[in-house]
Order: structure tokens, then sequence, then C-alpha cells
């Protein structure tokens, strides 16, 4: 009779904790996000859809954050992908002894945290006094005003995310690659087929399912993105998301209508609208990465 | 001999790559490092290779700023946080792993769902949650954050239930072993590796993480290190060589933990991260 309750006891702090701090917060958020509060006051009204419904028709800064992060979706997701791929064959081919220095010196980005990442961008990439336009001079080139224009500052935040996380995606396909055994390349090799044959016609197709997992995870990360780009101009006399709003994410328009505003209810509705957009997302990669095969 | 020729300058061009690319991820480091030692003023004067004499200085400029006390407030939830979820996702992984009962699919079931919830759903409502309790002006907010991980249930079941072997479970209860003594004495030991990997993860997560110290802490007294080098700057406004240090100092124990774990910490995220 006791060891029966046993696994039940076990399980109780999770689901305790779950209760506590995650399923109360997202019912409450949701409940919120029907009303007007602002956190502070002790009433709160209850306005319907209201918020929903300012979020889709009335609020461009909205629609311009959703624009920014689809875009710099594009700019960072093939590059993270294609660096970290690169390097996962590079080191895995030619560098068997020394894998794992690079692999540790490759990942090391990814562990460091964004603020000192955004600092140290923003100090190479100062105007006047950065590494970057320093070494163009050098070279000849016109000092660029990197995170002063629209442009250039996607440009930056583009590097900043693909360094970021390309040390990630390596790990990720260093695995896959463990996992396909060396007689497919043995039996390629005899039939005649170079390395990028090899690539083209082993590598890449075995990899599906990391493709599927780094493509997928990574693109929900970049949807997420909201440190790097709103620490990037921390301290600088440009705007929240950047010189013409730029790289103003949906995670920063999140941040700004809740915790700079106190849209406590607006903010929540654009929570919940963000993941009705990022599950749609989702679906769909796994349809896609799925219906292939 | 032709072609031994050509495989040569390959693997060198290949190499030349390799160097170079690891270079380019290794020099903001690098950088971090040698700028923390130097003075403002020579900064910007060039771009500096060898480290300056002024690391001495910076630091006592620091040690004036409480960034001990911040060093401490990230050490103190990090380690809280992860023990504590640690030993959540354990029993859980281990009851899902090693018990038939009674719904457990469906509850299994929910902790995967779980997965798909992205953290900042119910980011308002965990701040009003900490308000309403009184706990945020604490740093109690960032301790339980987060310690119910789905990943880590998840993550114990599947090592659990490939490295520990029922047969063990057995001789313990045959020795009179009490059902929580079996975890502790018999099953812990075994699994220590995964262990290792989700302390990893999970101080990493929380020793880096951002946005929820920066919408739930409001007095400085309970700021953690990316939030008061964040929010912090102004004092440091003049002094950007000990903003620096402060970030060198901040990637220590990470870097130290993850040279030592680098393995384990790989492996778990191989496993499947869900960070992101």
């Amino acid at each position: 009779m006791r060891r029966k309750s046993v696994p039940y006891l076990m399980i109780l702090p999770y689901f305790l904790a779950f209760l506590a701090f995650n399923i109360f917060p997202v019912v409450f958020s949701f409940f919120i996000s029907f009303t007007n509060w602002n956190g502070i006051s002790a009433t709160k009204e209850f306005v319907g859809i209201a918020n929903y419904i300012r979020a889709l028709t009335k609020d461009s800064f909205f629609f311009l954050s959703l624009k920014n992060t689809i875009l710099l979706t594009i700019l960072i997701i093939p590059g993270q992908i294609l660096m970290g791929l690169l390097m996962a064959c590079l080191l895995k081919d030619f560098f068997r002894k020394t894998r794992g220095a690079f692999q540790l010196i490759n990942f090391l980005p990814y562990l460091t945290t964004t603020v000192a990442l955004a600092i140290i961008f923003q100090l190479m990439f100062d105007w006047k006094n950065g590494i970057v336009n320093g070494l163009l001079s050098q070279m000849g080139i016109e000092s660029i005003y990197w995170l002063g224009k629209a442009g250039p500052t996607r440009i930056v935040v583009t590097l900043m995310e693909i360094w970021r996380n390309y040390g990630y995606a390596m790990i990720m396909f260093m695995a896959g690659l463990s996992t396909i055994s060396d007689d497919l390349y043995d039996a390629a090799k005899i039939d005649g087929a170079n390395w990028f044959q090899q690539f083209f016609r082993i590598t890449v197709p075995m990899l599906r399912p990391i493709f599927a997992f780094t493509v997928t995870t990574g693109m929900i990360g970049v949807l997420n993105l909201f440190d790097g780009p709103q620490l990037l101009f921390s301290g600088t006399n440009q705007p929240m998301g950047g010189p013409g709003r730029s790289v103003f994410t949906i995670m920063i328009r999140f941040y700004e209508a809740s915790f700079l505003n106190f849209e406590f209810g607006y903010g929540s509705a654009i929570a919940y609208l963000f993941f009705i957009f990022v599950s749609i997302v989702s679906a769909l990669l796994v349809k896609a990465f799925g219906e292939r095969e | 001999m032709q072609a031994g020729k050509k495989r040569k300058l390959k693997t060198i061009v290949v190499v030349i790559i390799v160097i170079f690319i690891s270079i380019f991820a290794l020099l903001p480091f690098f950088e971090m490092v040698i700028m923390g030692t130097y003075q403002t003023d020579q900064l910007y004067t060039g771009v500096k290779l060898l480290p300056g004499n002024y690391l001495k200085q910076n630091l006592q400029n620091i040690m004036q700023h409480e960034f001990f006390r911040f060093y401490v407030n990230s050490f103190i939830v990090a380690i809280t946080n992860t023990l504590c979820g640690m030993a959540i996702s354990t029993m859980a992984g281990y009851a899902f792993a090693k018990y038939q009962f009674k719904g457990q699919n469906l509850l299994f079931l929910i902790v995967i769902s779980a997965l798909a919830i992205p953290p900042q759903l119910g980011l308002v409502g965990f701040v009003i949650e900490m308000r309403s309790l009184g706990w945020a002006n604490s740093l109690l907010p960032l301790i339980v954050n987060g310690i119910a991980n789905p990943f880590g249930v998840f993550w114990m079941r599947q090592y659990i239930t490939s490295s520990v072997p029922n047969e063990l479970l057995e001789s313990g209860r045959i020795d009179g072993c009490g059902e929580f003594r079996i975890l502790t004495r018999l099953v812990v030991p075994i699994i220590k590796p995964a262990l290792i990997t989700i302390f990893l993860i999970f101080f990493l997560w929380s020793w880096n993480d951002y946005m929820v110290p920066l919408v739930i802490t409001t007095n400085q007294k309970y700021y953690t290190i990316p939030i008061s080098i964040s929010l912090l700057s102004t004092e440091f406004k003049n002094d950007d060589a000990a903003r620096i240090l402060c970030l060198t100092l901040s990637t220590i124990p990470i870097l130290g933990m993850f040279s030592i774990g680098s393995k384990y910490l790989i492996q778990g995220l191989v496993a499947g991260s869900v960070k992101g």
C-alpha cells in the first residue's frame, strides 16, 4: 500500500512547482490580456478582445516588430546553419586530434552572457574608435556609421547572432556526423566520388533530422530575439530597437508595452498573439521537414 | 605522387579556413580580456594586442561599485535554482522511468507539452504573482523561476531508463532499503554523468538569464551580474575599462565549469535542448 504512493510523492514537487510558477502565470496572463490593467491600480476593467484587435489593426509598432523579426530570421538562420555545418564537417574530416580544442573555441560565444556580447560589439563597431572601422580605414575604406543607420545596424545584429549561435549548430551537426557510418564514405570513395559529391549525396541527406532540429530551434530562438538588439543600444541615444527601429523585435515590443508603458493587459495580448504565431511557424516547419521523407 | 600533393594542399587550405574562423570566434573574448587591463583613456588609441598594466586599478574601481555583491547574488541564485531544479527533475524522472502508476502516461504527456510553452507567455502573470506574494523585493523570484523544468524531467527519465538496471533496485528492496533510500544511495551514483549535464545546463541558463531579472528586480540590492552591468552602466559611463573587466569576471565561472565538464554539457545539449 505504501509503495503505491511513492511515485506520486516523487513527481509531486515537480507538479507543485509547475502549477505555481508555470501554469498559474500563463493562465493569469491570459486573463489579464482581456483587461486594461496597468498592474498597479486596484481595479481592472474587462475590455473583451479589444487588446487583440488593437495589436492586429491599430498598432503600427507591432507590425513593424513582426516585420523586423521575420527579416532578421531570414538573415540569421541560413548563416548560422551553414557556418555550423561547415565547421562541423571540416573539424570532423581534417582535425581528428585537435577537434576538442577547436570545438571549445567555437562554442565559447554560446556560453557568454549576451550583456557581454552586446557591450563588446558596441565597442568593436563604434563609429569613431571601434576596431572594425579602424581595420576598414587601414584598408582605405571609408568608416561606416554601423550603429547609427538602419541597414548597418541590421548587419551588426545579424553578425552578432550568427557569431553567438553557430557553435551550437556546430555541436549538433558534429553529433549527427558521428552517427553516419564510415562504410558509406568508403563505398563512395571506391566509386570515385570526390569530397563535394560525398558531401551532397551522403552527408546532407543523412543529416536531415539535425537540419530539422537546428532550423526549428534556431528559428524559435530568433523569433524570441530580445536581449541582443535591446542591449546593443542601451546607454546610447538611439531609440529602443536602434536607429529607425530597424531591429525592434516582437519581444522588444512586448517588453516595452508590458514593463516600460505598464500596459499589462496589452502586453499579455501581444505575448499570446506571439505564441500563436510561433506555434503556427513550428507546425509548418515540422510539416515541411516531415513531408520530404 | 600528384594525388598526395593535391591532398596536402587541400588540407592546408582547410586548416587555414578553420583557424581563420576560430580567430574570429576568439577575437571578441581576447579583446575583452585585454581591454580590461588598460586605463580607459588608453583604450581607444589603436588596437591593443598585449595586456596593459592597469588591471589592479580597474579591479579596485570595480570593488567600489559593489560588484562583489552582484557576484554573490548571481551565485546564490544560480546555485539554488540549479540544485532545486536538479532534485525536482531527478525525482520526477526516476518515478516516470522506474514505476508503473495510474495516470502515468497522461502526466508525462503534460510534462512534454510544457516544452512548447515559451517562457515569456506567462511573464506578466509571473511578475504580478511575485509582487503579490511579496517576493519581488528579494532573490526568490529568480530562484523559483524555471525550477519545474520539463527538459530536466525528460532528460533524467531517458537516462535512468537506459542506464539503471531493474535488478539493482530489486536487490536494494530485498536488503530492506526504503524507496527514497534506493534513489539516493543506489541510483544517484550511477547517474552522475546525467546529473553533471543537468547541473551545467541549468547553471548556464540561470547565470546568463537577462529578461526575468530585468523586469522583476527593482531593488539594486538584488541585481545579478548581467543586470548590474547593463543597468549600472551609468556609474561606469566614463570607465569602459572597468565595465569590460566586470564582463571578463562574469564569464570566468562559466568558462571554468565548461572546460571541466564540456563533454557532459555537449551530451546534454545534443540530447535535445529546449532553449529558445
